[in-house]
């Protein structure tokens, strides 16, 4: 092992040096590039003052190639212009005393010119660095902020973590109080002696603050440190140092204990821990609701289910078949229970567009689909309105969820027929528009005045004029808004006042499918 | 068909006992079962002529029980569900139940579904291959339709989107169904062929083809030809 570690350490030394060697010729490649270059210019025009020209290797040897380099290239250009353009020509002699004066001080100025220019390139590049990291540490934040669960801000440190180290690093999640078991959170294999010296780390936290290396069975190093010394909620990391050893380690060690220590104060001043114990809050709480949505709705629904079967089931009876009071009782039944239904089913909308926001499965549909869709499920709701649908024929296909849509239009026809009379009309229209479809629904009810026409839209709004014999949830046109703008819709209400009825309409954009028509082509 | 044996499969007392008197009433055989092991097992030893299956089992999700019957035999199905799952209603369909309602339902519903599913196939092959439904008439052999006794002109398209519809008259037929039959696997996504056929369709059999009579939509589901 010792003697391993010397040889890496010679090697790694000879590397260095060929590096300097080669950096060098470089610069000293490019003075005679300059002075090929000034030789030929001299074959043409007289050249004078050429020694500045060499300014020209020592600026790019300072920036591209370091310090020294661009020294070596401001004393290898004067020497060059004494060789070859002060007489004697082709001597290192320079015999006029003003170019005596003058090499020393073009060797002077090119050597803080370069040095200018080294400072000039570190800044640049500190700057871009910085940038960088900035930009990593916004990008962070961001996802901390939308972080749903802890696992996802564990992800989150850990890719922000492997970007700024620049190697494979593995987050083991440790459990609020330091738990025995740390669970795993990473991608890829993670070798047994690495696990095994997290989970010692994870159970005697104290006194192993700076972690310990560890050899995997094929040859590899790992660090293996706590991300913080001295909060423990932020897990345990395990850093691939490759196949290096000895020394080097420790050179990444001392640098991985730099950025940890600058991570774990961006982590504190994120506030990190808050947020991880937020996100669990969230989850269960989240995970709590579903259960409770999904109960409500099973609780409430199937005492429906057998009332309305019950109901239909006994008018349909043998001895009762035919008797109109029966069937009319079932009637009822129907009714109220599709009431109930509904205002479940409200509840439930209303209830995940909240916590979920709307989701959407959309696809190409034919309009008159849907408002045909709306009035066949409403034909009882319907059945005291003279009802008119005035469908355009040659409507273009919208790309909408047909299904919430069809619960839109739904609530506002709802809404139509107990805001007026029975008997008066309620028209339910379908049309094109330059480049949308407009669905509207238009009865010859209450109307709007004040602040209904404003407040309409709100959760749990209800006209006061007719509240009193009106049911209704409040909830119809806030989900109907939610749905159509989920949708890319618009919706609106338009009344000329009191009793002079209501119009409300749903604008869709229309825009024509990507596909070529092959079901016309397909059809000859 | 009066005495034909239905399987009903629900974990609820109340639903069975009044689907046991309505399917009774009509002059069918009933069989229960509680949950889906119970179901499985009473269709494998006395198989029914339809099953109807509740898709809330405590002891197992709806797919997976469509599938083990399907892997033995073709008795239908038709899945009682609720509303706003059409993904899942897509799904049920495609592994093979036969159609479905939505709770809750009133029984004439239902009954009308039982008995389309129970309906044997009208094949080209029948000794009366025609199809009829409503005004609409469709000879499979000849692959003639007629409406209200009036000849249909209809495209290779139309005839064929026709033809599965009416082979299913009653019965819901998914889009995919329609377009793996019609269009073969590649198209499976782009619907809107489709959508454009059935507009073309409900000109020429619908009086009003904005108010479809016939050939109804399902959203989010597919079309159903009125029984």
């Amino acid at each position: 092992m010792r003697q391993t570690s010397d040889q890496v350490d010679r090697a790694s030394v000879w590397r260095r040096l060929q590096d300097d060697a080669l950096s060098v010729l470089k610069s000293l490649v490019l003075v005679a590039i300059t002075t090929i270059g000034l030789l030929v210019l001299d074959q043409f025009f007289a050249l004078r003052h050429v020694t500045l020209v060499y300014l020209v290797p020592v600026v790019i040897a300072a920036t591209r190639l370091g310090i020294v380099p661009a020294v070596i290239a401001a004393i290898a250009g004067g020497g060059a212009s004494a060789f070859s353009f002060y007489p004697p020509i082709y001597s290192f002699l320079v015999k006029d005393p003003q170019h005596l004066i003058e090499l020393p001080l073009f060797i002077f100025v090119a050597i803080v010119t370069g040095h200018l220019a080294t400072n000039l390139r570190r800044q640049a590049d500190l700057a871009r660095r910085r940038e960088t990291e900035v930009h990593d540490l916004y990008a962070f934040s961001r996802r901390l902020a939308a972080a749903h669960t802890p696992s996802d801000i564990y992800t989150a440190i850990r890719e922000h973590l492997a970007s700024i180290i620049g190697r494979r690093t593995i987050l083991f999640e440790t459990a609020p109080r330091g738990a025995a078991d740390a669970a795993l959170s990473s991608e890829g294999r993670v070798p047994e002696q690495v696990k095994r010296a997290t989970e010692a780390l994870a159970q005697g936290r104290k006194g192993s603050g700076n972690g310990s290396v560890v050899e995997d069975g094929e040859g590899r190093v790992w660090l293996v440190r706590p991300v913080s010394a001295k909060a423990g909620d932020f897990g345990v990391l395990a850093i691939d140092l490759g196949q290096q050893a000895g020394k080097m380690a420790d050179a990444i060690r001392e640098r991985v204990d730099a950025v940890l220590a600058d991570a774990t104060a961006t982590l504190e001043h994120l506030d990190l821990g808050r947020a991880l114990s937020d996100a669990r809050v969230r989850s269960e709480t989240e995970a709590l609701r579903d259960a409770l949505i999904g109960s409500v709705s099973h609780q409430l629904r199937s005492p429906l289910v057998s009332i309305l079967g019950a109901a239909t089931v006994i008018s349909r009876a043998p001895g009762n078949r035919g008797d109109p009071r029966l069937a009319s009782l079932a009637d009822v039944l129907r009714d109220e229970v599709d009431r109930l239904n509904s205002d479940v089913q409200d509840l439930l909308d209303a209830a995940l567009i909240s916590s979920k926001g709307v989701r959407l499965d959309c696809e190409w549909i034919e309009p008159a689909d849907i408002v045909n869709a709306a009035v066949d499920r409403r034909q009882r709701l319907l059945a005291d309105h003279r009802v008119l649908l005035d469908v355009a024929g040659e409507l273009p296909f919208i790309y909408v969820d047909p299904i919430l849509l069809e619960q839109a239009l739904g609530q506002i026809v709802d809404n139509a027929t107990k805001y007026s009379q029975p008997g008066s009309a309620i028209t339910i229209a379908a049309r094109g528009a330059s480049d949308a479809v407009v669905l509207s629904v238009k009865d010859d009810g209450i109307g709007l005045v004040g602040e209904e026409r404003t407040c309409l839209w709100e959760r749990f709004f209800r006209g006061e004029r007719r509240a009193a014999n009106v049911s209704g949830s409040g909830l119809g046109l806030w989900i109907a808004k939610a749905f159509v703008t989920a949708n890319g819709g618009q919706i609106e209400a338009f009344s000329e006042g009191a009793d002079r009825g209501t119009l409300v309409s749903i604008r869709l954009p229309a825009r024509e499918p990507a596909t070529p028509d092959l079901a016309v082509s397909g059809d000859g | 068909m009066g005495n034909a044996t239905i399987l009903v499969i629900d974990d609820e007392l109340h639903i069975r006992q009044f689907l046991r008197a309505a399917f009774e009433f009509e002059g069918f055989t009933v069989q229960e079962a509680r949950d889906a092991e119970e179901g499985i097992r009473s269709a494998t030893l006395k198989p029914p002529d339809l099953i109807i299956l509740d898709l809330g089992l405590p002891d197992r999700d709806g797919s997976s029980i469509i599938e083990r019957l399907r892997s033995w035999s073709n008795i239908p199905i038709i899945v009682l569900t609720v509303r706003s799952r059409e993904r899942e209603k897509v799904r049920l369909l495609e592994l093979g139940a036969d159609d479905y309602v939505v709770k809750p339902f009133g029984i004439g519903e239902l009954i009308a579904r039982a008995r389309a599913a129970l309906r044997p196939r009208v094949v080209p092959a029948a000794n009366d291959p025609v199809v009829r439904v409503g005004p609409l008439e469709i000879n499979l052999a000849t692959r003639f339709g007629t409406i209200d006794g009036k000849r249909l002109v209809l495209g290779p398209k139309e005839y064929q989107v026709l033809q599965i519809l009416a082979q299913h008259a009653g019965k819901v037929v998914t889009r995919q169904q329609i377009m793996k039959q019609v269009w073969g696997g590649s198209h499976l996504d782009d619907t809107h062929y489709l959508r454009i056929v059935v507009r073309n369709l409900r000109r020429k059999i619908e009086l009003d083809p904005t108010r479809p009579r016939i050939l109804l939509t399902e959203l989010g589901v597919g079309y159903r030809l009125a029984p």
